[in-house]
């Protein structure tokens, strides 16, 4: 049997945590293609009644292993593990290993793709995210796939496309970046770009709805 | 002046592993948020202030743990 190993310091634990990541991947990668995969069933009658300009696109990630402990580590000054932390580290502290996103155009379509999901998933715990500068809100919720894993928390988003994929370039440039994240002036920058694509998809439903009809 | 401006002038390098900035001959080193919280004077103040060199200096909001500033040491050479 191999011999306890004991963290002796700050390499020893970013190692150790690397192992834990790799020991973990294959377990969460089986709970990103369950969770898309139920996520996809769930919400194909959705899909197949869209109309030509509605969108419905289902993406599953699994976290990647630098991401994973910076994570872990989260804003703390000097972003460095410490040696003498009482419990350790440990990668199942983190509630998104793996996670699917859904992705809807437009807005109306939002509260019919979490109505078609809550059911499955009704003990999962709801985290909204707030974004722009009034009271908009990301359905996010976490939980686990107990059909894989009891250890291994993972979340689901439901989200507007654009806020979605503004998010894919924003969360690289400041979510990971600290001085843009810090930064007042980006912050209020990137508020902006929200409320322009809440107002954007707020525009579209009203065109719809005036010139098409529900 | 901006912040980063006297930093840099002052020969410290931003290091994005860490997000600190730091000047490994004057073995000192700032925390973004200890820059971003303090006014210019005190980060002029602290670049200048003397230090016998022997072991690191961390400017931070929040003191670190020894084990922090231990893992610090030894990661910043």
């Amino acid at each position: 049997m191999m011999a306890k190993r004991t963290i002796k310091d700050h390499l020893e634990i970013e190692d150790l945590l690397r192992e834990e990541y790799f020991e973990l991947l294959p377990v969460v990668r089986r709970i990103a293609m369950q969770l898309e995969t139920e996520i996809r069933s769930l919400t194909l009658s959705i899909l197949h009644n869209l109309r030509p300009y509605e969108q419905l696109v289902v993406k599953s990630r699994v976290k990647e292993c630098e991401s994973a402990l910076n994570r872990l580590l989260g804003p703390k000054e000097g972003r460095t593990f410490d040696p003498d932390k009482p419990g350790g580290y440990s990668l199942l502290q983190l509630p998104d290993l793996a996670g699917v996103r859904v992705l809807v155009f437009p807005n109306s379509r939002l509260v019919q793709v979490d109505d078609a999901l809550r059911n499955r998933f009704v003990d999962w715990t709801p985290k909204p995210i707030r974004y722009g500068s009034g009271s908009a809100q990301v359905r996010k919720y976490f939980g686990y796939c107990d059909e894989v894993s009891q250890d291994i928390r993972s979340e689901y988003q439901v989200v507007p496309m654009l806020l979605g994929l503004f998010w894919e370039v924003e969360h690289d440039a400041m979510y990971k970046f600290r001085p843009a994240a810090n930064s007042k002036n980006m912050r209020s920058q990137r508020t902006v770009v929200e409320d322009s694509l809440i107002s954007f998809e707020k525009g579209m439903e009203s065109f719809v709805r005036d010139n098409i009809g529900k | 002046m901006k912040k980063s401006d006297i930093l840099r002038r002052a020969d410290y390098c931003y290091n994005f592993d860490r997000d600190l900035w730091v000047n490994p001959k004057a073995k000192k080193a700032f925390s973004v948020e200890f820059v971003d919280d303090k006014p210019e004077g005190e980060i002029v103040r602290h670049i200048e202030e003397f230090t016998n060199g022997n072991g690191w200096t961390f400017y931070f909001n929040i003191k670190p743990s020894e084990g922090v500033k231990r893992t610090l040491e030894q990661v910043l050479g």
